[in-house]
């Protein structure tokens, strides 16, 4: 074998879908021992080039190089052989299994034919401690947070031998604590001799974990640098070929009258526990309020029962002065919601159907879309279009099934969906997750347009900065309850970082009961 | 491209199904090629196997219908069979006991026929709707209820000492007219093509339509966008039963002309099956539908030109079954789903 300070060579990789070029003439190379940052906007070809490098895809031209030697990698077996493992974006786990019987899933340790257990778990103990990968073996997937399943993904690839490990989009569910906890485990990786390349579109996690960043932009490398040799201003140029600013955009409207009111709210979690505790607050026209929270401390049910998806148990909530807490969601998108859901995928679209259709869910019984209980193929096709072109979303044509977009451009198209309705209160629930900085601020920006344009938006987020840059005030949410309120100009990131955790503060100043004990969570 | 590759697909399937098949009946003793050309016969063999064929294929067609109804909307109605016996049952109380005018007769006993299959399914959907409980259990254990119901009432209200069980004959008033003088083929065929084209244009073009085919793909997006997902489950389940219920009033209106025992052996459960094969596309359940009826009619030949028995016939389609849902594929990956290829057709 040649010797070669390079893990991964890919030179030359060109991969087209049909008229479009994903990946045109790439070449770069990743060092042994080193976190390689690929970044780029959604739609920039990081997803397709990652899939070719495991062998999901084959290039129309160009080689790849494991350790120096030109791979052939016609499917991820090849891959995994070459000791690659891929991370992916939607984790791949059995809901029903445990930690280990995941991890373990294909390549069960045996012993006279049976499955070890033992010993799986045994294996999983001694992953988890060297490499500080926290995971429960015998825990049920179905009960454990999202920063936890990733860490069985991770697992899972280890197991397999892996030493070359590609994350895509890998903080994209993560809480900022949960983030710092995988860069922690990465770096720890690459101390062991490990490479690591990290796909994203964050400007500032790029910044805090790699060693060297090769950018993306059209399908096309635009140049590999090491990290510390770049600004995050000369990042963003090189991502999107123009500026753009970070500054709190300034407020020119004063809040008006208010449109959601909800007041001594309650409700329960699928399991029937109490999810959301009392809550109580209004949102008024010309104003954005933000709920922080840790994920999974009742703003999704919170948000449910808003849009009428989960019928709330004690309490009442008003849209525009009529009680919707007993409405159907349809009644409620009439009485004047828009709902972009926090799970895309869940909830936002039908991955199957077609982009013109799922960009007129939720109106299409109406004219002119439809007549007479018919579809109307031209309006829809003609509104579609023109909200494709209005909203920036990547795609050839609307009669593509929504699944082939890139994550961005799926959330776009749900954005693009539900900011066009004739409505005057926005629930915006994670409106940027897993999208890249271009989208990110073309999302942010029309956000505020909409503030400006007099309507009411409930933004939740588990992105803290996404919050303070939006937000007119933020409640924070703890166990089900509104815990604190701040205010977006005065606050710091520890305050409301204290509130997340269930700390009530004097600073935080609302009613609250001050030495509640911390990580209750 | 894609269609003519999935087309292709599921020829190479067929025809491995075939080859295997063909080993069977080298193990029997007889010779494929004589076995499959008798089929071939028995089938398009004469104006009268022709109509015998497309005479076997209408039931399991409507019956397809009813199924496809239902899978395209997410829900399993695998109770067609029932429904298709109580249907059939309710069109011969109706066709032998009132004598009215045939432009009344006969209309009266199609509804009453849909209205029996509805309401078979009533309780599984009300069920289903309200409490999400399974419905693919409720509506197999109900079939057996149904199949054994009929044939109770069949014995002990109609059947005479020494005769068949069966009920008395239908009026003429209430028959399904035949389209020729040689055959029972009769005017359901083109209730089964009708309904087809129908549904086809249902899922693709109405709001309702769209609507029932988003909750099958996604029902938690559906209910986001609108969709009153508790309604909407048990109308489609209601539908879906009512077209058994028709497939069976079919049976007894334009072939037999009374209901009897078993008169409809296993019609609903292949047009289930003929309605997964296609991938629940109403168009395609017509032509998976004939391709279950040419078997069936074929095998009757088979049986009196071979020392085969008609058994084989069950024993081919359950190869085909298993060969066509095992998705051979061909070429590359990456391949249409079976989600995105109904928008395709």
């Amino acid at each position: 074998m040649t010797e070669t300070p390079y893990a991964i060579e890919m030179q030359g990789i060109t991969k087209r879908f049909g008229k479009v070029v994903a990946n045109r003439d790439i070449t770069f190379a990743v060092r042994t021992g080193e976190v390689h940052a690929v970044i780029g906007e959604n739609g920039a070809g990081k997803t397709t080039l990652m899939n070719i490098l495991f062998g999901l895809l084959q290039p129309d031209e160009g080689t790849v190089k494991v350790a120096g030697e030109t791979a052939h990698l016609r499917s991820p077996k090849d891959a995994i052989r070459l000791g690659l493992g891929m991370v992916h974006q939607h984790f791949k786990l059995v809901p029903s299994l445990t930690a280990a019987e995941n991890i373990f899933l294909g390549i069960e340790p045996q012993r006279y034919g049976l499955i070890d257990r033992d010993a799986a778990i045994a294996q999983v103990h001694a992953l988890s401690e060297r490499y500080g990968l926290r995971v429960e073996p015998t825990a049920i997937v179905r009960h454990l947070p999202v920063g936890i399943e990733q860490r069985i993904e991770i697992l899972k690839v280890l197991v397999r031998g892996a030493r070359i490990i590609i994350l895509d989009e890998p903080t994209a569910v993560l809480t900022p604590q949960e983030r710092r906890e995988l860069f922690r485990i990465l770096n720890g990786f690459v101390a062991d001799g490990m490479t690591v390349i990290f796909i994203s579109h964050h400007l500032e996690e790029v910044m805090e974990v790699s060693a060297t960043t090769t950018v993306l932009r059209q399908g096309e490398v635009v140049d590999t640098r090491p990290t510390a040799s770049l600004s995050k201003s000369e990042l963003v140029r090189m991502m999107v070929g123009k500026d753009i600013s970070f500054d709190r955009p300034a407020h020119a409207g004063k809040a008006g009258d208010p449109i959601l009111e909800v007041s001594a709210l309650w409700a329960r979690d699928d399991r029937g526990l109490k999810a959301v505790r009392d809550v109580s607050f209004e949102v008024r026209a010309h104003e954005i309020v933000g709920i922080a929270g840790v994920a999974g401390n009742g703003q999704g049910e919170l948000a449910e029962v808003i849009s009428g998806l989960r019928l709330p148990s004690h309490g009442a909530i008003r849209l525009n002065g009529t009680a919707i807490d007993a409405a159907s969601p349809r009644a409620i998108r009439d009485i004047g919601l828009a709902h972009v859901p926090a799970d895309r995928m869940e909830r936002g679209v039908d991955r199957d159907a077609p982009i013109r259709l799922n960009m007129l869910m939720g109106r299409h019984h109406k004219a002119p879309w439809s007549r007479h209980g018919w579809l109307n193929s031209e309006a829809i096709t003609a509104t579609a279009n023109d909200l494709v072109k209005r909203f920036d979303v990547r795609t050839d044509s609307v009669d593509r099934a929504v699944k082939t977009l890139s994550g961005g451009n799926i959330q776009k198209t749900v954005v693009a969906r539900e900011f066009s309705q004739e409505a005057n209160f926005l629930l915006v629930d994670q409106p940027t997750r897993g999208v890249d900085i271009g989208a990110m601020t073309e999302i942010h920006d029309e956000i505020l347009r909409r503030r400006e344009a007099g309507q009411a938006i409930l933004l939740f987020s588990v992105q803290l900065d996404e919050i303070l840059t939006l937000a007119d005030r933020i409640l924070v949410m703890f166990e089900g309850e509104i815990i604190g309120e701040v205010d977006p100009t005065t606050t710091t990131e520890e305050e409301i970082g204290l509130l997340m955790a269930g700390v009530r503060g004097d600073a935080a100043a609302t009613q609250g009961s001050p030495g509640l004990p911390a990580g209750a969570a | 491209m894609r269609i003519f590759r999935s087309t292709f697909e599921q020829s190479i399937a067929l025809l491995l199904a075939l080859v295997i098949g063909s080993l069977i009946i080298v193990g029997i003793g007889e010779n494929p090629i004589v076995a499959y050309a008798t089929l071939l016969d028995g089938a398009f063999g004469s104006p009268q196997r022709i109509a015998g064929t497309l005479l076997q294929s209408t039931p399991i067609m409507i019956a397809g219908m009813a199924a496809c109804v239902a899978f395209r909307s997410g829900l399993f109605n695998i109770g067609v069979e029932g429904q298709l016996y109580m249907g059939g049952f309710a069109a011969a109380l109706i066709g032998f006991s009132l004598p009215l005018p045939w432009f009344l007769h006969l209309p009266l006993a199609m509804i009453v026929a849909v209205i029996a299959g509805a309401a078979w399914i009533a309780v599984p959907a009300f069920f289903r709707a309200r409490y999400n409980a399974n419905e693919v259990v409720s509506t197999i254990l109900l079939n057996y209820v149904a199949v054994l119901l009929t044939s109770y009432f069949t014995i002990f209200l109609f059947k005479r000492p020494g005769g068949w069980s069966e009920t008395p004959p239908i009026l003429e008033s209430s028959m399904l007219p035949t389209l020729f003088e040689f055959s029972r083929l009769n005017y359901g065929l083109f209730i089964g093509l009708a309904l087809a084209v129908g549904l086809h244009f249902y899922f693709l073009r109405t709001v309702s339509g769209f609507e029932s085919g988003t909750m099958g793909s996604n029902q938690r997006y559906a209910e986001y966008g609108g969709v009153n997902i508790r309604a909407k489950i048990f109308r489609m389940m209601l539908v879906s039963g009512a077209i058994g219920g028709l497939a069976g009033g079919v049976e007894t209106l334009g072939v037999h002309h009374r209901f009897m025992e078993g008169f409809a052996p296993g019609f609903g459960f292949d047009g289930v099956i003929a309605a997964l094969l296609a991938n629940a596309n109403p168009l395609l359940t017509v032509i998976t539908a004939l391709f279950f009826g040419i078997l069936r009619s074929g095998s009757l030949l088979l049986e009196v030109d071979t020392t085969m028995s008609r058994e084989i016939i069950t024993v081919l389609q359950a190869l085909i079954i298993l060969c066509v849902s095992a998705q051979v594929r061909i070429g590359r990956r990456g391949d249409a789903t079976a989600g995105e290829r109904r928008w395709k057709y």
